[in-house]
């Protein structure tokens, strides 16, 4: 009776699916549609919502800023990602060709910094790369650097304490997928004639391209909507999207504006986002 | 596995079974900035009144507002600025105060009145007085002049900071030409917000949170800040110097009000009384460094801290000082001058 | 065959850098400079302080619980998410891949408003489990990406072939699937675990009297209170976290031996 249920393919398939489906529906597309409505709505001058429905938002949107920082925070987040994929590959291959039991010893050896706390380590940061500290006086002693100025508030910065911060994320999925690639398909290849790094680039690298795909979703994406970093430890030169809707919000007090930027962004990912994929599950579906 | 991911439920289930059950007493929630209410206080009102006392701090008037406008209630308590109480009770956020309960209101220095926009009290008591003003590294630096200018000086690029506000930033700028820092005048904040796109070019950034640790770490030179943390930093570091701007600077006053959804008033005003008690405003005073309006309790106080013209402001600054009103509606052109120095390259 | 040492030296390097900010932030702890700045002498103080800020630890608690919930129902239901995924083509497969990435590309800020005003709408009580909500909701979707990750070329003739041997659908699922899925789910109830402590701007619009979480409570307190104060904390937490690895490798090891 119960195998019976197991093996109708369709009643698994909801068993499965629903749990999640219907958590995302409720706490998640329902409450985030209706402040996209929002956005339709006009803001009162005073801060709150207006009624009756109106565009005049999205016209707003026609900012002459806007798009160097639409084009600032896509380039950061790009170079945050690249950075973040070119190290997590090597690390990850290091990790699944470890012995068994250094495995889990080892991963959680990577993630114990991640278990203090985000704001905490962003300070630490802003300690290394002060001004008068032996980061700054090395450069300067090297002629990298004038004294005086600042290694922190640019974009560099950023990027770093955002590589920081968003490695583990491409880390792990790289990592989950590495785990389980059958390494002596890289000795093949090698037996075939392969150099070293060919093999590395043309077998290994293809072989978790799933895990490298989740790594890219997971640090580019939540990239694009940072504020934090760069907001601490960026300067006035490296505002991005993210602080844009901070600032609506908060000092502004304009939610439907903050709402019709959010949903621009979103639109922004979701729609390149939503052909790739789709594309690629048919084309893994067909193989 | 089971039975470990089965305790580990077991256990959560305690820890918030414990939270659930540990509150017979009434409790008194506070939303408050952090650090500016002395502990001694609470514990002496929780003693007292016999009672539990939650607080609860949020960074700044904007953030607490945004969360408070979404409903994100059940304080009976709330610290913001007088602009905003007024933006609050315009909104019908507030509870209406009721006097009776207030009898420590006798107490009030009139001076309190010019820097709220509700003298009588209807909404908001005046809790605090702070101001906004400059810090520096007393060994970096050589004497800087009391003014504003300061931020126009290139010897110090990337070493400054302004506050990340636009009404405080904006207002320096104002006081610095001359003007208001109330005013509706386009071309006024438009001065001023040249100005201000001047001294961009040679400030690190705008910080609101981090100058006073900052300037603790040589990391900025000098600072745009508010008193009550300068005066602390001071306390800690008799390097830093501080620095009253002769063309005048903003006073603010933090008030104490009721959330109408408040989930007990009573002990809400209660509170507020208790805060005016002159022996607990002398002690609160000294705990947070800022000026309590309370006339009854000057005399309790350190007279070395009486004195201390950084807190207790001399007629002549008070005769220059202005305190941010909120403009309603011409909020607006603040909001817009600011996004243009914010984008400005 | 020798293998090349490159990937080697790059994971020490990652290594360095991961730690970096770690040490910085541990000899912090016992410098007597409030503000982390330049080292001005040892001192156990910042610890005593610790010890008596109940704020502190009740922070402390509440994040801890919120995020060991978050994390394994997320674990749960991402995991089952994945499968299904992974399992079936279908039009419902393709609405449920897309609800299961969105909330990664929303904006943070959005999300917390929006819960915010759902639970209002609601007239729910701001306490814990509103913010146990609130996290679930946002890791799910990197659990289920993780572990969907691991599912690449899963096998599912291993099932069949567990199912042919006669296993029932419970014993396939205990003995093979899970033990096979293992590191995946592992790898995705970290980052949850992680994300889940680290969370700013959600908790920020969710929290309520009492169930302030711990990065609340730091970001109220870095502009006046000293960072010396958190970085003891972060210690201390760090210390458990080792020891607690420690344990549960030396439990493990026991256990197999």
């Amino acid at each position: 009776m119960k195998t019976e249920k197991f093996q109708s393919p369709r009643v698994l398939e909801a068993l499965l699916t629903g749990p999640g489906l219907i958590w995302l529906l409720v706490f998640f597309l329902l409450p985030t549609f209706n402040v996209l409505l929002i956005s339709f709505r006009p803001s009162t001058l005073t801060g709150g919502i207006g009624e009756g429905w109106t565009l005049e938002t999205f016209t707003q949107l026609r900012n002459p800023n806007y798009p160097l920082i639409v084009f600032r925070t896509l380039w950061v987040s790009a170079w945050i990602t690249a950075l973040c994929l070119l190290f997590s590959i090597p690390v990850a291959y290091c990790l699944a060709r470890a012995p068994a039991r250094w495995k889990t010893r080892l991963l959680l050896l990577i993630m114990v910094p991640f278990l203090t706390n985000f704001i905490i380590r962003v300070f630490a940061w802003k300690v290394i790369l002060h001004p008068e500290g032996w980061v700054a006086s090395a450069f300067i002693a090297v002629g990298w650097m004038e004294a005086g100025t600042q290694l922190l508030y640019n974009v560099h910065a950023v990027v770093l304490v955002s590589v920081y911060t968003y490695l583990p994320f491409s880390l792990l999925p790289v990592y989950a997928a590495a785990e389980k690639f059958d390494f002596t398909l890289l000795e093949a290849a090698m037996d075939l004639g392969c150099k070293r790094l060919e093999a590395f680039l043309k077998v290994f690298v293809p072989g978790i391209s799933r895990g490298v795909w989740t790594a890219t979703l997971l640090v580019l994406i939540p990239n694009l909507g940072a504020y934090v970093i760069p907001d601490i430890i960026g300067g006035h030169r490296s505002m991005m999207l993210g602080n844009i809707i901070a600032r609506r919000l908060f000092s502004d007090r304009n939610l439907p504006h903050a709402a019709a930027l959010s949903s621009l962004l979103t639109l922004l990912v979701l729609v390149p986002m939503v052909v790739v994929i789709f594309v690629r599950r048919r084309r893994e579906a067909s193989t | 596995m089971k039975s470990r991911v089965l305790s580990v439920f077991a256990f959560l289930l305690l820890l918030l079974g414990l939270t659930a059950c540990s509150g017979r007493k009434p409790v008194l929630r506070i939303y408050n900035w952090a650090e500016y209410l002395s502990d001694d206080v609470i514990e002496a009102f929780e003693k007292e009144f016999d009672v539990r006392v939650i607080v609860d701090v949020f960074d700044s008037n904007e953030a607490m507002y945004a969360k408070l406008r979404a409903g994100g209630g059940g304080y009976d308590i709330v610290v913001p600025s007088s602009y905003q109480v007024v933006r609050m009770a315009r909104e019908g956020m507030l509870l209406e105060l009721d006097h009776a309960k207030l009898p420590n209101l006798t107490h009030l220095d009139p001076l309190a009145e010019k820097f709220t926009q509700d003298p009588e009290h209807r909404w908001s008591v005046p809790y605090l007085i702070t101001s906004a003003i400059i810090g520096y590294r007393g060994d970096r630096v050589e004497e800087i002049p009391d003014s504003w200018a300061v931020f126009d000086d290139t010897r110090f690029q990337g070493r400054m900071t302004l506050l990340d506000d636009q009404r405080e930033t904006l207002g320096a700028a104002l006081k610095f030409l001359g003007y208001s820092l109330n005013t509706t005048t386009v071309s006024e904040i438009g001065a001023a917000r040249d100005v201000v796109i001047g001294w961009k070019r040679n400030i690190a950034k705008f910080e609101s949170e981090q100058f006073r640790n900052g300037l603790l770490s040589a990391e900025f030179l000098v600072v745009h800040g508010y008193s009550s943390d300068l005066l602390q930093a001071l306390e800690e570091d008799e390097r830093i110097r501080l620095v009253l701007p002769r063309e005048g600077i903003s006073i603010a006053l933090d008030d104490l009000v009721i959330p109408v959804d408040a989930p007990n008033p009573d002990l809400a005003h209660a509170f507020i009384n208790f805060l005016h008690r002159p022996e607990v405003a002398a002690e609160n005073m000294e705990w947070v460094m800022a000026m309590s309006p309370n006339q009854a309790a000057y005399p309790l106080l350190d007279p070395d801290f009486y004195a201390n013209e950084l807190i207790f402001f001399n007629e002549e600054i008070f005769a220059k000082s202005e305190t941010i009103f909120d403009l309603g509606e011409e909020d607006q052109l603040y909001i817009r001058a600011w996004n243009e120095v914010k984008s400005a390259r | 065959m020798k293998r090349s040492r490159f990937p080697l030296w790059v994971t020490a390097g990652v290594m360095l850098f991961f730690y970096l900010p770690v040490v910085v932030l541990v000899v912090n702890s016992f410098n007597q400079s409030r503000s982390s700045g330049p080292w001005t002498g040892f001192t156990l103080d910042w610890y005593v302080r610790l010890m008596g800020r109940r704020d502190i630890w009740m922070a402390f608690r509440n994040t801890l619980i919120v995020a060991t919930g978050a994390s394994a129902a997320s674990m749960v239901l991402g995991t089952l998410a994945a499968f299904a995924l992974h399992r079936y083509r279908s039009r419902l497969q393709d609405v449920h891949y897309t609800m299961i990435f969105t909330p990664l590309v929303v904006p943070e800020i959005l999300l917390g408003v929006s819960l915010l005003l759902l639970f209002v709408a609601l007239g729910v009580e701001r306490n814990l489990w509103v913010l146990f909500i609130g996290h679930t909701t946002f890791c799910i979707s990197y659990v289920a990406m993780v572990v969907l990750a691991r599912l690449q070329d899963f096998d599912f003739s291993v099932v069949e072939a567990a199912r042919d041997l006669g296993a029932g659908p419970w014993i396939t699922v205990r003995r093979v699937l899970l033990p096979l899925l293992a590191p995946g789910i592992l790898a995705g109830g970290l980052l949850a675990f992680t994300l889940s402590i680290d969370d700013y701007v959600i908790s920020f619009f969710l929290s309520g009297p009492g169930t302030t979480t711990l990065p609340i409570q730091i970001n109220a307190m870095i502009r006046r209170d000293a960072p010396a104060l958190i970085n003891a904390l972060s210690s201390l937490m760090l210390c458990v976290t080792f020891l607690l690895v420690w344990l549960s490798q030396k439990l493990n090891k026991e256990s197999r031996t």
